[in-house]
């Protein structure tokens, strides 16, 4: 069962096309398989790339043989780092570091890193030849664990190497020796004075486990060399980006670098930035033919994951409940390559605390390398690792003070108008009206069946939030034809989450038009203007704005040129002032719009900001579960999803959005875990690495989002992707403690997790 | 994945023929569920595969003998299988272990005798079968055989089938008067491979248990009867205190794996709850 509801008040009356579920704009073309997908490319002279990847996770590359490989009948060539360099001599990237070469370059850092390509016209062919490259590695002592990092002698990065592109990281150029790649720290009060005058303090450690984003579309890129330019085809949710980057690497302006993005089946935060992009380019550079790399499901885990993470957080608290004192650490195992690492560590990692009134806060926050395969973005943004530490330390210290979970978040609450960690002021942040909903939604104050016998059931809150981006830009152009209908620019990449049918709405609403009238042209870096990527929830309010701003200079064109002509601008239909302008259906009104929030970076050290995100996403699940004494398994039976998204756009699209980040958590909570040996994935494969089926989705899940507004939002909307995920996982652990008395403090939970803490509470551990 | 040569034979006799070869890189496959995945892994590289497909399509067919056996043709897929309306009158077990076998994309094309000759320990009608006293037909160049699904499995990913030898056909014998289970335990996604897989059968009198099946599956390098389960079961009445009894010979007997899905402690725990459990099923059956 799956139900909408919220939102009424605030009402969709004074809106056209706002706040109405229209369907999706590209439904039919998906259903009818006709939607657009690089994997559906083929271009004439096409070659296909096949990677040869480490077999170790630390290594100095003595030699790699690829004579094997070329003596295949049909290989056009193969390539490693050396033939790179001929074209790239410096060939590193990244948003956050420039530590990431094209292919492996004097050593590997993790199993699965490229280490050469080979290309040919069949991709069989080019797949057996791979096979047969050999190479010769000098094995280094490697660290996986996030901890171990901190101090270990095995260095992943001899020399630290920051893009350049941040100020915060500036000062990390040139560091040796080291695998924390940023430290990032928050001070507030006297932490020290707090502890000391706490009733009490507790101390908890969390973990969380490597996963993946398991798109089911996988990475794929085509480079097309052509005369002018190099076009990229690629599955990205940052084609800006890529553009940029691509162009720096070759020494290129912009202009030359054309990408282009049709739609993805899927994206979570693994397309960002450059994945495939430099390698294909390279490569079709090199062959001077078109190249194509398309990853396997199983090459997806040796690309990019999620942070595992150890979080020890420490509380001084009153008598009565009141948190006065927070001390976090957390160290976020970042893999062989920065990625975004380093901004999660410190976006994320200083809403630590959670969302609660503290005055004496201390976070320190580190983005560590380990030889594992690299960790970035992936819904939430770092954010579901916080939440779940920080919401089961909630509980554990309501448990021990014999306090009622939602009794201890009423007093500690972050409220309207009160400042977070960072000092900026809390504005239309839901976060007291979601909690409230939840409770009421959960029946909270009312018995709840504990259940009898073998069958023991419990339930259990957990509420989080995130900040967004800042300071990103967007920009987008609005193209009005003589016949009324438009045509939006803007470089939002929809991946699915329904980004073209939003944009198509903030438009026709800002012009009164029907949103039929209005079309959205794809990423296409030569057509489309910069935006920054989509990611983080962004694209509703950053690229929102943008459009809307873009919508209403055309609708100004539109009003002048109608006032030029002698025509009543606010009743004439539009053809009709085209029609009385240039004498027939011809011309066009172009709008422009663009968009960059306020925002003042924090100060260093203390991590201080009046201003730290233009806005505030608040998500909280209540769940149900039944454990089995007998055995530990247990079942999640309800999930109630709580989230503020100001206004919703969309409502039908706003609830996907909450149930299918809910579901993906669902998945990062009890069933997905990558396995390691060494370094390598034991478990690369959707036969072996499990996520959630249609049968693993609770009987009662129910969405909904809270009547709110956000002020500075576009129509007073603000994004969905990421808050159905925050509250998911600490709901359920919480849930099954209330159930049994078992608490579980690392992901995923597991049923031999509970069982094996319901024989240690019996005073018998099972024994291995 | 490697080009290999495809051939798909018009009869059972073709294909032996063509299996005569002794070469280890050419296979026969039914629906080729299990050897995609392990060609796309790069773990097997074939030369040739032989669909059997093509085959009479007798093969692939259910029939219900005059004594209440089941003749089911080992290309039957899971899917024809699982919605026969003999099997669900005569081995109704079968029908229903097969509605969480898999999935319905696999269902629809994996055969009953590639399913056994893949000898997964991980798969869910092994088990079955053996509790059902089930025969496998087998067909070679030199002629038929039949042998028990029991002794079909010699191992981990093992069997008894020669290079060129086929099973043509799975026999049920009757089930009268028989009371049958399966208990598929997942510890992660519901759609996983078990954990822990149990099949009963009981033959029964009123109240009285008077035979018993009990075998073990997925935590083992091949499915398992437990003697000493079912020697606790043969003759008793179906109590708690029986009942516990059996669950403590099941974990005594079962030298269980430990994996990803669990640790053999874990497991083992699993197997001493569950073998009531799955008791109790069949009696309810």
């Amino acid at each position: 069962m799956a139900t909408t509801s919220g939102n009424s008040k605030s009402g969709a009356a004074e809106f056209s096309a706002l706040g109405r579920s229209i369907p999706r704009v590209e439904a039919r073309a998906k259903v009818t398989g006709r939607a657009e997908y690089v994997h559906n490319l083929r271009l004439p002279g096409m070659l296909y790339g096949r990677i040869h990847r480490s077999t170790v996770a630390h290594a100095r590359i003595r030699s790699v043989d690829v004579s094997a490989a070329q003596a295949v009948p049909g290989v056009y060539a193969v390539y490693t780092a050396a033939d790179v360099q001929r074209l790239i001599p410096e060939p590193y990237y990244g948003p956050a570091f420039h530590d990431q070469p094209i292919l492996a370059l004097g050593k590997v850092h993790h199993v699965g890193e490229p280490v050469a390509l080979v290309l040919a016209a069949d991709p069989h062919v080019a797949d057996a030849a791979a096979q047969l490259i050999v190479a010769d590695y000098e094995e280094l002592p490697a660290v996986f664990d996030e901890v171990e990092a901190m101090t270990s002698a095995a260095v992943v990065h001899e020399v630290l190497k920051p893009a350049g592109t941040f100020p915060d990281l500036k000062h990390l150029k040139g560091k040796r020796d080291t695998n924390i790649a940023l430290d990032f720290h928050l001070r507030r009060g006297d932490v020290q004075k707090a502890f000391a005058e706490a009733d009490h303090v507790f101390e908890h450690t969390f973990r969380t486990q490597q996963v993946l984003h398991l798109p089911l579309e996988p990475f794929v890129t085509v480079a097309d060399p052509t005369p002018s330019q190099l076009v990229i085809h690629t599955a990205s949710q940052s084609p800006s980006f890529v553009r940029i980057e691509i162009a720096r690497l070759l020494g290129w302006p912009e202009n030359r670098v054309r990408v282009k993005v049709p739609y993805l089946g899927g994206g979570f935060g693994a397309k960002l930035y450059i994945k495939l992009e430099a390698l294909a380019a390279a490569a079709a550079l090199l062959a001077g033919r078109p190249v194509k790399i398309a990853l396997t499901m199983e090459e997806q885990f040796y690309t990019l994951t999620k942070h595992a993470t150890t979080l020890r957080i420490k509380s001084g608290v009153t008598k009565d409940g009141k948190i006065t004192v927070r001390e976090c650490e957390v160290w976020w195992n970042g893999g062989a390559y920065a990625d975004i690492g380093p901004r999660i560590t410190q976006k994320s990692g200083f809403t630590a605390p959670g969302p609660y009134d503290i005055d004496h806060v201390s976070i320190d926050s580190y983005s560590l390398y380990t030889n594992l395969p690299p960790a970035g973005a992936l819904r939430g943004f770092g954010i579901p690792q916080l939440v779940w530490a920080y919401e089961s330390h909630t509980d554990m210290i309501a448990k021990a003070l014999h306090m009622d979970p939602l009794a201890i978040r009423r007093i500690n609450i972050l409220r309207e108008g009160r400042p977070q960690a960072t000092g900026t002021l809390m504005r239309d942040a839901g976060i007291d009206p979601v909690l409230e909903r939840l409770a009421q939604r959960m029946a909270w104050e009312k018995p709840f069946d504990k259940g009898s016998g073998t069958i023991r059931r419990g339930r259990g809150i957990a509420i989080g939030f995130k900040a967004s981006i800042s300071p990103t830009t967007s920009v987008a152009i609005v193209n009005i034809s003589a016949d009324g209908s438009c045509n939006v620019y803007c470089s939002t990449v929809d991946m699915g989450q329904g980004s073209d049918t939003a944009m198509a709405q903030i438009v026709a609403e800002a012009l009164g038009i029907p949103v039929a009238s209005v079309t959205l042209v794809h990423p296409d870096t030569d057509v489309t203007p910069y935006d920054m990527a989509t990611l983080g929830s962004r694209s509703t309010y950053h690229m929102g704005h943008a459009v809307k701003n873009a919508a209403e200079d055309a609708r100004d064109k539109l009003l002048q040129l109608a006032r030029d002509v002698g025509l009543s601008a606010e009743t004439t239909p539009i053809p009709d002032i085209f029609r009385k302008k240039y004498g027939m259906q011809a011309g066009n009104i172009v709008g422009v719009g663009s968009f960059i929030p306020p925002y003042t970076p924090p100060e260093s050290g203390t991590g201080q900001t009046p201003d730290a995100t233009p806005f505030w996403m608040i998500g909280a699940t209540g769940a149900e579960v039944e454990v089995d004494t007998e055995t530990g398994e247990f079942k999640v039976t309800r999930l109630v999803n709580l989230v503020d998204v100001g206004r919703p756009v969309n409502p039908a699209i706003v609830e996907t959005q909450i149930s299918g980040a809910t579901i993906m958590q669902l998945g990062f909570t009890l069933s997905e875990r990558m396995d390691f040996d060494a370094g390598q994935v034991t478990n690369a494969s959707l036969a072996d690495y499990k996520i959630p089926g249609m049968r693993d989705i609770p009987a009662m899940m129910e969405n909904e989002a809270v009547d709110m507004v956000q002020h500075s939002g576009p129509f007073g909307a603000k994004g969905v992707g990421e808050s159905g995920t925050f509250g998911v996982s600490p709901a359920i652990a919480s849930a099954i403690d209330d159930a049994v008395g078992v608490r579980l403090t690392s992901l995923p939970l597991t049923a031999e997790a509970v069982y094996r803490g319901l024989r240690a509470q019996a005073g018998k551990p099972l024994q291995d | 994945m490697n080009p290999f040569e495809l051939a798909e034979p018009r009869s059972l006799k073709a294909a032996l023929k063509l299996l005569d070869a002794g070469d280890e890189s050419v296979r026969v496959f039914g629906g080729g569920t299990a050897l995609m995945l392990m060609m796309k892994a790069g773990v097997f590289q074939p030369t040739r595969l032989i669909s059997l497909r093509g085959v009479e399509s007798r093969y692939a067919r259910v029939t219900a003998a005059k004594d209440g056996s089941l003749h089911i043709g080992a290309l039957t897929t899971l899917t024809t299988l699982g919605r026969a309306a003999a099997v669900r009158s005569k081995a109704p077990v079968i029908a229903g272990t097969l509605q969480t076998l898999s999935n319905v994309r696999v269902r629809n094309v994996a055969t009953l005798g590639g399913h056994l000759a893949h000898a997964d320990p991980h798969m869910d009608l092994p088990p079955v079968l053996i509790a059902l006293d089930a025969q496998v037909v087998t067909a070679a160049t030199a002629g038929l055989r039949t042998l028990a699904v029991a002794d079909l499995f010699t191992g981990y990913y093992e069997t008894a089938l020669a290079r060129n030898e086929l099973i043509s056909e799975v026999i049920v014998p009757a089930q009268t008067g028989r009371r049958s289970a399966y208990v598929k335990l997942t510890t992660r996604a519901a759609d996983d491979w078990p954990t822990l897989g149990i099949a009963v059968s009981l033959q029964t009198d009123g109240r009285v248990i008077e035979d018993a099946r009990f075998v073990v599956g997925a935590a083992t390098e091949k499915p398992l009867r437990l003697p000493s389960v079912e020697a606790v079961l043969r003759g008793a009445t179906a109590d708690d205190a029986v009942l516990a009894r059996a669950g403590e010979a099941a974990a005594a007997a079962a030298e269980l794996v430990g994996d990803a899905r669990g640790s053999a402690a874990y497991k083992t725990e699993l197997l001493r709850v569950y073998a009531g459990r799955a008791v109790r099923k069949a009696l309810a059956a």
